[in-house]
């Protein structure tokens, strides 16, 4: 990961001492050992900021919508799921292809921070990250790690599809191995879920919604949700909420219309990023729930994964005489 | 009291007390009401803090109906609770909000249950990664805003009875407290606390960051901090002292409705929303410097307490790692 990083430092020093981008939108080194942070660099200087560990979990190609209408370019860091977002972006006209570099880096999978610092010291210092490709040495001050990537990686990693990015203007280090697990299903959660009767999927479902907070983080990091005003938060005066799809009160009703609006809504643009997953508060398993609509779409219509294909159009755009329609 | 008998003491208590306690349920800890003792967790902060018992996220002031002339019904009757295990930093975060919602427009939804419950606190034996109470004058066994004080040693908790409705639970509850070893169990704590004293990893110092946060308002460090954060509700909502809400209408159309309350975010955008389309705080960067500066400067100003109690939770559950140690030593830093 070293030269990587230093290819990416130099990548980044390059575009922003050419004034070709405003920002490189990448990862710093976070608040402890196993975390990073997304950063904006802006100057040379800061470019030699920039960092690439298997912490960087972030996908931050929807920082990109922050600078929408201004008249700047950008760089942006992404790996290969979150890359998938740059072509979704393009594809609904949120942000010109030209107006961004999209600097691609082959990852090997991030590791699980919980899994890191039940080893690790958090207030250790990474040094230097290392991939072996069937495990990273992380070099602390504090001595050496070793952790496994089929026992330490995140879960989203173990079922990656797309490891090197399907979008770059340069791609920054070597191909490095897929993280996946041999044969794995992405869609392994959705058929437990689908193989329960009624009655317990819904208890299932009625369990984790009753906890939602309704903090929008799930919305906030999502990079199908591109929407200037959301239906889901509309900017009314108290006494005319009654009015709205949602009021700001939570119940479990109200929640669990919540989350089947955001499920339609992010029908054929969810990228399965996993983000919406990894940043709710109270673990409620959201990527299940896109993961569900995915495959009913990718069973009665075809559906591929969305974001693979600037070109292609978004799937709730199209319509073909032959689409099944037994349930009209 | 032995710590065998906790159990039996809050299965006792919850016969004649609404017993709400934390709880876990897919790994998340909150604080419900419960009536088996063997669910409480005992050694992890919850995820949502406590301030929920008293402030709860969706609160019914009344409903109404207009079919047959104007009928309200309000919501009355406040049930006697116990609320247990109640960590130090949430204590205060207790004694934070108590002044926001007494002044001159004393709030009785708030405050009808805060007298009708009896707080039992529970000291820490560990320290997170995330903890910084000690910044903000607290320590992992300090009982302060609690009616009772549970501390766990080696055999026994030691239970300090700090208020007259401890005592009062106290003498309810006399069978399962002994008063043999309490010298010793009083060295024990203090011991806790030494022992704990030294497993914070994270300084923060707070020297000047008052007089700094004074005279910052318009400093371009809110513009670069606020990039990188999602405007979503998490630090606010994870919160042990923030306290914001919106009153909603919601009528059915049937000419019955109800008015409720709901926690708001200063993070989110249409917080300060006029409704002649004017935002005061139209992006990210006023509504972050909002928040942090409420937690280190606002809060002092109206009522000389801090807004922060260093529970961690924001800097645990923020997204993108925007931490609040991180932004205090920052903020001391710029010019």
């Amino acid at each position: 990961m070293k030269s990587t990083l230093e290819t990416l430092r130099k990548e980044a020093a390059h575009l922003l001492k050419e004034e070709r981008v405003k920002f490189v939108i990448g990862y710093a080194q976070g608040t402890d050992l196993a975390r990073t942070t997304p950063f904006f660099a802006a100057n040379v200087r800061q470019a030699g900021m920039l960092t690439w560990t298997p912490f960087c979990v972030y996908s931050l190609v929807k920082y990109l919508l922050d600078f929408r209408y201004d008249d700047i370019r950008l760089a942006v860091v992404v790996k290969g799921c979150d890359s998938r977002a740059v072509n979704r972006l393009v594809q609904d006209n949120q942000f010109a292809r030209e107006r961004v570099v999209v600097l691609g880096i082959p990852c090997g999978g991030m590791l699980d921070r919980e899994k890191v610092l039940r080893v690790v010291e958090p207030a250790a210092a990474l040094l230097e990250a290392e991939d072996r490709g069937t495990e990273y040495l992380l070099k602390t001050d504090c001595g050496e790690f070793c952790f496994e990537k089929q026992e330490t990686l995140l879960a989203k990693c173990l079922e990656c599809e797309h490891n090197v990015p399907v979008v770059a203007d340069r791609m920054v280090g070597p191909k490095v191995p897929s993280p996946a697990r041999p044969g794995m299903d992405r869609f392994a959660g959705v058929r437990e879920l689908e193989a329960l009767d009624t009655a317990a999927r819904s208890a299932f479902w009625d369990r984790h919604f009753a906890r939602c907070l309704r903090c929008f983080a799930c919305r906030n990091v999502c990079p199908a949700c591109n929407c200037k005003e959301c239906s889901l938060e509309r900017a009314v005066p108290g006494w005319q909420q009654g009015v709205c799809w949602l009021s700001k009160r939570t119940s479990l009703g109200l929640n669990h219309m919540f989350h089947l609006i955001r499920m339609y809504h992010v029908t054929g643009r969810c990228i399965d990023c996993g983000e919406c997953a990894r940043v709710c508060p109270v673990n409620i398993p959201l990527r299940e729930l896109y993961r569900k609509v995915a495959k009913d779409a990718n069973e009665l219509l075809g559906m591929s994964l969305p974001g693979l294909d600037p070109e292609e159009k978004p799937l709730l755009t199209t319509y073909q005489a032959t689409d099944p329609d037994e349930f009209m | 009291m032995e710590r065998d008998r906790l159990a039996a003491f809050l299965d006792q208590i919850a016969t004649r007390y609404h017993l709400v306690a934390p709880v876990a349920e897919d790994g998340v800890v909150d604080y419900r009401r419960v009536d088996d003792a063997r669910r409480v967790v005992l050694d992890e902060l919850s995820t949502v803090p406590p301030k929920t018992h008293f402030f709860p996220q969706t609160e019914e002031l009344y409903s109404y109906s207009t079919v047959t002339g104007l009928e309200i019904k309000e919501t009355v009757g406040t049930p006697a609770a116990v609320l247990f295990g109640v960590r130090p930093c949430d204590l205060k975060g207790f004694l934070a909000l108590d002044p926001v919602f007494a002044g001159r427009f004393r709030d009785p939804y708030y405050w009808s249950k805060r007298e009708r419950t009896i707080i039992i606190g529970l000291s820490c034996t560990t320290v997170q990664s995330t903890c910084f109470c000690q910044a903000f004058d607290g320590s992992p066994v300090n009982g302060e805003g609690a009616d009772v004080l549970f501390t766990p040693l080696e055999a026994v908790y030691l239970v300090e009875i700090l208020t007259s409705k401890g005592e009062q639970l106290a003498a309810e509850f006399s069978t399962f407290l002994g008063t043999e070893g309490v010298e010793e169990a009083l060295r024990g704590k203090e011991a806790l606390a030494r022992e704990l004293d030294g497993r914070f990893i994270r300084q923060v110092d707070l020297e000047g960051v008052k007089e700094k946060a004074d005279r910052m308002f318009d400093h371009p460090y809110w513009r670069r901090l606020a990039r990188r954060c999602l405007g979503c509700g998490i630090c606010t909502f994870l919160c042990p002292t923030c306290h914001c809400f919106d009153v909603v209408d919601e009528n059915r159309g049937d000419r019955t409705g109800l008015r409720v309350r709901c926690w708001d975010s200063c993070m989110f955008t249409d917080f300060t929303l006029h409704t002649s389309g004017h935002n005061p705080r139209p992006s990210k960067t006023e509504r972050l410097r909002n928040r942090i500066l409420h937690k280190l400067k606002y809060h002092l100003d109206r009522y000389g307490l801090h807004g922060c109690v260093g529970c961690g939770r924001c800097v645990a559950k923020c997204p993108v790692n925007i931490d609040l140690t991180k932004v205090i030593a920052e903020i001391r830093e710029v010019d």
